[in-house]
């Protein structure tokens, strides 16, 4: 799993590392979401087909939601969000959303790469696990959240938020490296290069963030 | 960040070339990085597979695999920032006022 065998240059050990717990993660139920209903969400987004008969009984706007926002997050809007909402509940929303979003980022690193996708991992059994923050709301936001910036966007759900947040060094910057202008991956890339990337991505996706 | 970046850097960058897909960026490899990103947006008239040769070549084994990475980062971000609506500070818009109107991206 996550070898990179076909890859054109050697990939740097964090990454397969981060993406192989990343995987037995996904495979687990989530706060809200059963494994089996995590696991046709992330099918769903990545493959785009028709609604599947049986759905993991998600609601058909939970289902849209991971559809339009792993294929063209550009034309993502709230409405898609507060239906969602309404029907599945923030705490599945949100999960909804770091799964896809965690999707796009391993996918995304695979296309750059030229490299198939890496086969999504077997569901497995249990409950949610219920572990959702307290006492949150929506701050002029879509969905409920602590204060602070991007890092904190999913921590409704703590698990989660950790997950997303884990993937930060291996695929860009370290808390502590992204506080230094001049950072610089030696041999690889500084940080204006990697910047160029990020940037062109984000208005291409049409995210200021 | 690319404009701050680009300052502790020394490049003589304008952040207008992020939106100009032909502009020099003044940034080692700059536009190719950039030509890079077009070519995962399936812009026409540029391969992908041309466009990872030459990072490969010219950058180097390891900056390709951080371009792949960023850019995966990246496009969970911004999945991240649309999906949950988290506002930009009004400090920070008031920081980038002149990049937001630079790149076009004021509200209608």
């Amino acid at each position: 799993m996550f070898t990179f065998s076909e890859s054109p240059a050697p990939v740097r050990s964090d990454i397969p590392e981060s993406f192989r717990r990343l995987w037995d993660t996904v495979a687990e139920p989530g706060p809200a979401l059963t494994a089996l209903q995590r696991h046709v969400v992330l099918d769903l987004a990545r493959t785009g087909t028709p609604e599947p008969s049986d759905a993991g009984g998600l609601p058909r706007a939970l289902l849209e939601l991971a559809q339009v926002l792993y294929t063209t997050p550009a034309s993502f809007d709230y409405t898609l969000v507060a239906r969602a909402s309404r029907d599945a509940g923030y705490p599945a929303t949100v999960e909804v959303i770091a799964l896809v979003a965690i999707l796009a980022a391993v996918d995304g690193f695979h296309r750059a790469l030229g490299v198939r996708l890496e086969e999504l991992p077997e569901p497995g059994t249990g409950d949610p696990t219920g572990r959702i923050a307290k006492g949150l709301a929506p701050r002029r936001t879509h969905v409920p959240m602590p204060r602070g910036a991007i890092p904190v966007a999913l921590d409704l759900l703590p698990d989660v938020g950790a997950t997303y947040r884990s993937l930060f060094g291996p695929l860009y910057m370290t808390p502590a490296e992204m506080g230094s202008s001049t950072f610089s991956r030696t041999p690889g890339l500084d940080r204006a290069q990697m910047e160029v990337i990020s940037s062109r991505t984000s208005l291409l996706n049409e995210c200021f963030y | 960040m690319l404009r701050e970046s680009a300052i502790a850097f020394d490049y003589e960058f304008d952040p207008a070339t992020i939106a100009d897909p032909v502009a020099p960026m003044h940034i080692p490899g700059g536009e190719m990085l950039r030509r890079f990103v077009d070519a995962l947006f399936n812009h026409p008239g540029i391969s992908l597979q041309t466009v990872r040769d030459e990072i490969l070549d010219s950058l180097g084994p390891e900056a390709l695999i951080d371009s792949c990475s960023v850019f995966g980062n990246f496009e969970m971000m911004n999945r991240v920032a649309e999906g949950t609506g988290i506002p930009l500070s009004p400090r920070e818009i008031e920081r980038q006022t002149d990049l937001i109107e630079t790149l076009g991206l004021a509200s209608p």
